[in-house]
């Protein structure tokens, strides 16, 4: 465990004494500050079209939040390959992955650590919406629940994209083609379901299914439902557990 | 300390270490010699257990590196040919964050980091980052590095390449003090290096064990078949098969220049002084002898003749087989 903290504080150490972490959470504030209000400004439209003792009253929770948090996941889309991409593909370039495999760790401790520093990371990059949100509870009387569902389910989500991230970046030497791969996958995870609408129900489903960020929804609606946490852990295991493979691999061929 | 036992490794079809043996010692300091693509770096990643053997068996301080590698690991310290360094990270975090991944006990971190930064002498660097050091300097936060743990095993691939002559004489002295406390395996395809702070040289060359002796040794052997330097002017004549009849002479080798002038070398049997005889045949044949000389073998020359192409005909009594069951009786 000490080993994996290690490996973390390492990787978060890597982000901040470089320009990464900045244009991480400059492009996130940007990209979720420009949302938040396009929202915000809809919603207020909405609300004053609504007639004062008409009986229809605005849910915050899904007129407001439940739409911040699918939009959130776009932009994660998008910058997550630059929190991934260097993860191991940098270590390979630079030869520093000689240290670590020569260090007493075991590969799970040095994937596992990544993989923590980068949702720290991540997580971070989260807490900047801490600040719009609280905004609406404190002018807003939201209901807390959908809202704390919706951030485990950002979390699972960026899980998600960072085990994808991390077995890209372990198959290349180049932090910019894994980054490019890696942005590419996640276009198509995102785009599945676009496409499912034209295979019918059946295809439909599958690809529904298939597709990281429609998990999402349910999430953001305040609903914990084990099929979407079974499929974002199932998701997350078998990446890592690809990127213990591939590392493995690596070692054999030198 | 470490023990190599038919140690192979292939790279698909290629075999880049082909049945290596060899043991080293508690405290020595062993050289290991041998061209650029010798397999020198692909032993070292199996010794510390950066890749697995294809074949063959290491261990370290007792501990396989296949089956035990956690604590194999633990009681090495290696330096890659190329210093791994975090080029954001300061000298001093990043010898920390080592001294933690290898397992230093948590207090005792602290004055570690200080100490080995001291003795590498990078202590003055140790806010600067990595990334920012000059050649010499990476190289000594890299030697940090891998003493950090007080490892009892050192494994350094080809310390003291890309220094400059000052830099060297350092890294020298350093790794002199280093043996004897630790166990110390260098690489290198210079051979002064070998020479001047190991104990005993471990020639390899595509991948097979060419040599296993001590640097004064090597150079006694080779210096046994004895080799002589003529210079003759015999235009037009065919001057190796003219001196190869000579009792004695086992080996002739001669470049017949254009203007009648050759440089001949001339092999012997061990302790036999053929010069007389050589002088002899020279004037028999009606030539002229300009030179006449015992060629020395350094340590140089015994390198180049082991591990060149044509080592065969270069020095016979040094070919592979006969050198390596010398070293073993
Ligand atoms: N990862 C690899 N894949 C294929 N061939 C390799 C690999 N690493 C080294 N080689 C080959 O193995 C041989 C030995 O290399 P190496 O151990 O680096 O030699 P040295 O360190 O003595 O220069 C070389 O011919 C090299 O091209
Ligand atoms: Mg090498």
């Amino acid at each position: 465990m000490r080993n994996i903290v290690t490996i973390a504080r390492k990787e978060l150490q890597g982000y901040f004494a470089s320009p990464i972490a900045y244009v991480v959470l400059g492009f996130f504030a940007l990209l979720y500050g420009y949302f938040f209000y396009t929202l915000l400004w809809y919603f207020d439209r909405q609300s004053m079209q609504v007639a004062p003792g008409s009986g229809m009253t605005m849910n915050v929770n899904q007129m407001l939040i439940g739409p911040v948090f699918m939009n959130v996941s776009v932009i994660v889309l998008f910058i997550m390959p630059m929190i991934t991409m260097r993860t191991y593909a940098e270590e390979k370039r630079s030869g520093t992955i000689e240290l670590l495999l020569t260090s007493p760790l075991t590969d799970w401790q040095i994937i596992l650590g990544k993989f923590l520093g980068a949702l720290l990371l991540y997580t971070v990059m989260l807490s900047v919406t801490l600040i719009h949100v609280g905004t609406l509870f404190y002018f807003g009387d939201p209901e807390w629940k959908p809202v704390a569902t919706g951030y485990l389910g950002l979390l699972l989500m960026g899980g998600c994209f960072i085990s994808a991230g991390l077995l890209i970046s372990s198959l290349t030497k180049n932090q910019i083609v894994a980054g490019m791969v890696t942005f590419a996958v996640f276009l198509l995870l995102w785009v599945i379901n676009w496409i499912g609408q034209s295979l019918g129900p059946t295809g439909q489903a599958i690809v529904t299914h298939l597709s990281i960020t429609d998990h999402l929804d349910d999430f953001a609606r305040g609903i914990i439902d084990t099929k979407h946490l079974v499929y974002y852990a199932s998701f997350i295991v078998f990446g890592l557990f690809l990127t213990a493979k591939s590392v493995d691999s690596e070692r054999w061929r030198g | 300390m470490i023990e190599v036992q038919h140690l192979s490794k292939r790279y698909g079809p290629f075999t880049a270490v082909d049945d290596v043996s060899f043991n080293v010692g508690a405290g020595e300091i062993l050289g290991f010699l041998g061209p650029n693509g010798a397999g020198k770096t692909t032993t070292m990643r199996i010794i510390t257990g950066y890749m697995p053997a294809t074949d063959g068996a290491v261990s370290v301080a007792g501990y396989d590196v296949f089956s035990q590698p956690i604590e194999a690991k633990k009681r090495t310290g290696y330096l890659p040919e190329t210093p791994p360094l975090y080029p954001d990270m300061t000298v001093r975090d990043y010898v920390t964050f080592v001294a933690r991944i290898k397992g230093v006990p948590a207090r005792e971190v602290k004055s570690r980091v200080e100490d080995v930064m001291r003795k590498t002498h990078v202590a003055d660097m140790a806010s600067r980052h990595c990334g920012k050091l000059s050649k010499g300097y990476k190289q000594r936060v890299g030697l940090a590095q891998a003493l950090i743990h007080n490892p009892d095993v050192l494994v350094l691939d080809e310390p003291t390449a890309g220094l400059d002559p000052k830099q060297i004489i350092e890294a020298r002295q350093l790794i002199t003090e280093l043996g004897g406390s630790h166990t110390v395996v260098l690489s290198t395809h210079i051979l002064p290096e070998v020479s001047q702070t190991c104990h005993r040289v471990v020639i390899i060359n595509k991948g097979k064990v060419v040599a296993v002796d001590t640097p004064a040794n090597l150079t006694a052997r080779l210096r046994g078949s004895e080799t002589l330097y003529l210079q003759v002017h015999a235009p037009g004549a065919d001057v190796a098969a003219g001196l190869s009849h000579v009792a004695g002479v086992t080996r002739v080798k001669a470049d017949l220049h254009d203007n009648g002038l050759a440089a001949v070398e001339v092999d012997s049997e061990q302790g036999r002084d053929v010069r007389r005889e050589l002088a002899a045949a020279v004037v028999h044949q009606g030539w002229g002898l300009l030179e006449l000389r015992p060629m020395r073998m350094s340590l140089e020359d015994i390198f180049l003749s082991l591990t060149t192409e044509d080592a065969g005909d270069a020095v016979e009594p040094a070919a592979p087989a006969p050198a390596t069951e010398a070293a073993d009786a």
